[in-house]
């Protein structure tokens, strides 16, 4: 590990004001990515500003009926709080089947939006890879890209993300807030929050330099009854997903009235169905209609040399979640 | 007090030493205190194939604390393999940093050594290496065009044949020609490996997490060019080995040169992503598998050619077919190995080098067999059963695989459960399938010695046993105390146990699944030894207490050796452990994630001296193996050659929840041609044929046959139907 500063500020204004508005500087959350990649040598900030400790540690109602979850709040807490567990389940769903309880309750909900791609020639520093070494080639495109993207990808990279939570928060259309050190806020859509690689694959997302999460807003109760996480992994826990679904649906007797619905671990960023929803809304509930939502959800999908498979096994899923959320009652 | 009736051998005792564990008083080789220790951080290559052209540490070595960076330009002089492909021994040289040529990714090239382990790794982050790049051998399936037959598969012949295989398959009213695919596995015990090495004068001491002391000796006597005698290991405790720490590596003798270099003592301790690289794993088998029978099921011929990968240094190759040539009665039988040479790092031993592989491919083809012949697979195995080995027409010591196989039926409810149609149970998404192999790992059994010292203070004797065996976690304190509190008729209480030092007797080390026959036979053999003393001390035949005879003879304190070898006996047999397991899991008909519900093994594996260690060994194979089956893979980078999952996140192991029931059962067996105590291994009995048993569970759930391991939810999904 470099040797690097550490700043533990008490509020967000001090927290603001230590970072140093460029790469050097990194705000700590619980560290359960970003330490692991600082003993990698993958990250190298010259300073670390604490904000775990921030007070964003609170879940509250908003205005318009819908939720605040606080961005230091930790991973554990989030998903099994009343209000979580109660009106948004897909949400406690997904957060639960992520890394393990000690990991959870280490990570907050700001780092789990941030954490990195998994891709294995990221973590590792002798091989090229453009998120890490901007120009030094996507080692994935035409190597071990068994676990990579097949959809919006590009030849500078085709990393997925991670994330199980923010598949559920794909599907729930959740926005993000973040402060500037100006004092200034600004509410980001969950869809515009991360982006596909394009020729800057070292952006993740659409966070300016500097600017710190407070909170996840989640919109008035979603899916309460209809819902369903579903992942596929090689193992049956502490394993991130090979591909996921997560569905919410409203249904009226066995119409369906409306759906929210994303994919995990197909691209850059969690990949919400848009077109998708808007097919299945108004649709019955049937296998046939969700057998026909899964090929609509694939048609674009372009797999690389070794993932093919993620078309079929996504499919797959895709329809037991929707199936399996359905059934719910 | 307790008697032998409670503590001594056949008893469930807790491991001796396991509240030291819990409360973190067992002392591992890591944890033994210097004030002046130095910590050594390694330098991998980067490329897979090539010379260093130029290393530049200037960087480096101007941060803070360090103390020495050492390459192949300033290391010391070692015993090399002056560019002879070797097979590795356990008691092989491990040269280090002789030459500037790169066999393979991640080998190591360099050394920092620093005051802290942050600051050696911090200033390895700084060199540079630049490079004269040779076009590099990586893919397997590219190469196969250049293999070749090796002297030896993992000592054994590489080629048996008897009869004639083609005439045999010609006959066969059933028969199948089929080709698996194991991947490259790795061990990860939990400890990592590690040394300190410590020298006075010209002698070293190494505080080594090692399998086998006597051995550990050898190399690093051999390495260096010095007198044993110089040499003293210590490893009183080891955090697992699974056959990674058969061998002391090169880590130990970058430790143990660093030290040297800076003249202080040194930590070198493998980082887990260098695990990958530094300490062995289990080669790439593709094993074809020809099996004919006729109509009866009587198998008529018996094919299995494997081909592996060796690395440039070495050549090794684990006896895949070893269990194929035993097994089963069979007119023809045909048992190849081929090699080719990678630029991967060199494969060693792995639990089971040879059965864990080769029993996927040998059970699952017996699996393939019965379906072709529409018979049960169970009575398939029972109706080819023979009691002569074979490979070599010696009579088994004993042999109850047929027992096993009943017994496990039995438990399992078997005959009830088991439907050749695919598909045929249902529960709501998961369609459920059952599955069975067998098993056999030879019990080998080799000298070992071991000291006892008797103390009395007025009624009560206490006995301290030395060995110099290890304790891998496998229960060997406790196996070795119950041996001398039966044997001396002590209580348990009274029994001390010190392992792991190689000033102590020698012994065979732990490997092989030998410990626990060759240790607890050695340890009898001083207490017998003792006792005989004591009573030509007392002048007494009678059989009394040591107590007695000690009080007779008038001693307090009485110190005896023993030594247990094979007896000529021993070679006119052949000597294995059988097993049977039979297994239910479900799978998921869409997504293709297996889940297991329930396990049963069978082990007839002679006299079991703990229950519960020896039901530990059993657990920890059947979860290997179910990691085997489903879930274990190191995949080679196609372009660079390195191993591109290179950490717990992409390598995975089973966690809790992958397993299901599990139900242990061992077969009483008195086997005293195996050893005087009729004690054989478990430890790699555990794991062979799981893998089998799971993967012939899974064709019977969904009618699909992954013949490639392991069988993660893409394969079941692409894998097409077939029954
Ligand atoms: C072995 C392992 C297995 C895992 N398995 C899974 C899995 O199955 N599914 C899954 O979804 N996840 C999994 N994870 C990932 C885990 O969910 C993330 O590591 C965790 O959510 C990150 O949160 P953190 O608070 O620890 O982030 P940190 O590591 O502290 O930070 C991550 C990034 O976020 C930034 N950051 C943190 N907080 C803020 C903020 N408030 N404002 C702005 N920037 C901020 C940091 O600068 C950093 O760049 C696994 C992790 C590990 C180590
Ligand atoms: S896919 Fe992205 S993260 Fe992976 S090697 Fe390519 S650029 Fe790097």
């Amino acid at each position: 590990m470099r040797p690097f500063q550490f700043h533990s500020p008490s509020n967000a204004a001090e927290a603001l004001q230590k970072h140093t508005k460029d790469q050097k500087t990194h705000y700590l959350g619980g560290g359960t990515n970003l330490i692991d990649l600082m003993k990698e040598d993958v990250e190298r900030p010259d300073h670390l500003v604490e904000v775990a400790d921030l007070p964003f540690k609170e879940i509250s109602k908003t205005a318009n009926g819908g939720l605040m979850l606080g961005a230091t709040l930790n991973n554990t807490d989030t998903a099994n709080h009343t209000d979580v567990r109660k009106n948004y389940p897909l949400l406690t769903m997904a957060m639960l089947s992520a890394a393990t309880e000690q990991i959870r309750n280490m990570a907050t909900n700001g780092g789990n939006i941030l954490q990195r791609t998994r891709c294995p020639y990221y973590f590792e520093t002798s091989m090229p890879c453009n998120k890490r070494e901007p120009g030094s080639g996507c080692g994935a495109l035409n190597g071990a890209n068994g676990k990579s993207a097949i959809f919006g990808w590009s030849e500078s990279c085709v990393a997925t993300h991670p994330s199980d939570m923010c598949v559920a928060l794909a599907a729930l259309n959740a926005k993000v807030h973040v402060e500037k050190e100006d004092g200034s806020s600004r509410v980001i859509p969950f869809s515009e929050f991360h982006r596909l690689p394009g020729d800057q694959p070292e952006k993740d997302t659409t966070l300016e330099i500097g600017e710190l999460i407070t909170g996840i807003e989640l919109p008035e109760s979603q899916f309460p009854d209809h819902y369903y996480y579903y992942k596929v992994r090689e193992r049956s826990s502490y394993a991130f997903a090979l591909v996921s679904a997560a569905v919410g649906l409203k249904l009226s007797g066995n119409t369906i009235t409306k759906a929210g619905l994303a994919i995990g671990k197909v691209a850059h960023k969690p990949w919400k169905l848009e077109k998708v929803e808007k097919f299945l809304a108004g649709k019955e509930a049937t296998l046939e209609n969700f057998e026909a939502a899964a090929d609509l959800a694939f048609e674009d999908a372009q797999p690389l040399s070794k993932n093919a498979y993620k078309i079929e096994l996504g499919k797959k899923t895709l329809v037991q979640a929707l199936v399996r959320a359905a059934a719910r009652s | 007090m307790k008697t032998k009736t409670t503590s001594g051998i056949g008893n469930p005792l807790s491991r001796l030493e396991g509240k030291l564990k819990v409360m973190g008083k067992a002392k591992y080789s890591s944890e033994f205190a210097f004030e002046n220790l130095a910590f050594a951080q390694g330098i991998q290559s980067t490329i897979a194939s090539g010379t260093i052209t130029a290393i530049d540490t200037s960087e480096a070595e101007k941060q803070e604390g360090v103390l020495k960076i050492i390459t192949y330009q300033n290391a010391l002089e070692l015993k090399g393999y002056n560019g002879r492909v070797e097979s590795p021994s356990t008691k092989g040289i491990s040269p280090s940093l002789q030459t500037p040529e790169v066999h393979f990714y991640g080998e190591y090239i360099g050394v920092v050594v620093a005051e802290t382990f942050e600051q050696a790794r911090y200033a390895a982050n700084l060199i540079k290496v630049t490079y004269a790049e040779n076009k590099h051998k990586i893919n397997f399936e590219e190469n196969l065009d250049s293999v070749y037959k090796p002297d030896k598969a993992n000592g054994q012949p590489a080629d048996t044949s008897w009869g004639d295989l083609e005439a045999g398959l010609q006959e066969a009213a059933a028969k199948i020609d089929v080709t698996y695919n194991t991947p490259i596995e790795h061990h990860h015990p939990m400890e990592l490996h590690n040394i300190i090495a410590v020298w006075e004068g010209d002698k070293v001491t190494a505080y080594a997490s090692t399998q086998m002391v006597e051995n550990a000796v050898i190399t690093i006597a051999e390495t260096f060019q010095m007198p044993k005698e110089n040499v003293r290991v210590i490893t009183p405790y080891v955090g697992g080995g699974f056959g990674s720490k058969l061998q002391l590596r090169e880590h130990a003798t970058l430790g143990i040169m660093a030290a040297k270099m800076v003249d202080r003592p040194v930590q070198f301790t493998v980082t887990r992503h260098e695990m990958f690289t530094a300490i062995g794993f289990r080669q790439h088998n593709q094993q074809r598998m020809r099996l004919g029978a006729d109509k009866d099921g009587n198998l008529i011929a018996v094919g299995h050619d494997t081909t592996s990968h060796t690395s440039f240094t070495e050549e090794f190759q684990e006896t895949c077919g070893l269990m194929t040539r035993m097994l089963y009665k069979t007119p023809n039988s045909l048992v190849t190995h081929r090699l080719m040479k990678l630029n991967l790092p060199s494969p060693r031993w792995m639990r089971a080098p040879g059965e864990a592989p080769g029993s996927f491919a040998l059970e699952s083809a017996m699996d393939e067999l019965a379906h072709e012949l529409r018979m049960d697979p169970a009575e398939l195995r029972i109706q080819n059963d023979t009691q002569k080995d074979p490979s070599n027409d010696k009579p088994f010591s004993s042999r109850q695989l047929v027992e096993c196989i009943r017994i496990g039926a039995k438990k399992f409810d078997w005959k009830n459960k088991w439907n050749p149609k695919p598909g045929h149970t249902q529960k709501e998404n998961w369609m459920v399938g059952y599955g069975m192999s067998a098993s056999s790992r030879a019990a080998p059994y080799l000298k070992s010695s071991a000291e006892v010292t008797l103390k009395r203070d007025g009624e009560t004797v206490t006995a301290v046993l030395k060995t110099d065996a290890t304790d891998i976690g496998t229960g060997t304190y406790t196996i070795l105390g119950q041996t001398v509190a039966e044997t001396l008729n002590l209580d348990i209480e009274d029994v001390q146990v010190e392992l792991g030092d190689s000033k102590f007797p020698v012994s065979p080390g732990s490997g092989g699944s030998w410990g626990a026959a060759s240790f607890a036979n050695g340890a009898r053999e001083a207490c017998i030894n003792a006792i005989n003393n004591l009573k030509t001390l007392a002048s007494t035949d009678e059989n009394l207490s040591i107590v007695e005879l000690m009080q007779q003879a008038d001693l307090t304190e009485h110190n005896a050796k023993g030594t247990a070898a094979p007896t000529e006996e021993f070679d006119d047999y052949s000597v294995y452990s059988f097993g049977a397991n039979f297994c239910e899991v479900w799978v998921d008909k869409d997504t293709g994630m297996v889940r297991l519900e329930h396990f049963v093994n069978v082990a007839s594996a002679g006299k079991i001296l703990n229950p519960k260690t020896a039901y530990g060994q059993i657990i920890g194979g059947i979860t290997w193996g179910l990691g085997q089956a489903l879930t274990e893979h190191t995949e080679v980078e196609p372009n660079y050659g390195n191993f591109i999952t290179r950490s717990f996140a992409d390598y995975h192991v089973p966690v809790n929840l992958d397993l299901g029931k599990i139900d242990v059962v061992f077969v009483p067996e008195e086997d005293y041609i195996a050893n005087p105590m009729g004690v054989k291994g478990i430890g790699e009995l555990g794991i062979t044929s799981i893998a089998a048993a799971i993967a012939n569970a899974v064709f019977n759930a969904t009618g699909k046959r992954v013949r490639d391991l392991p069988i993660t939810p893409q394969k079941v999904v692409t894998t097409p139907v077939t029954a």
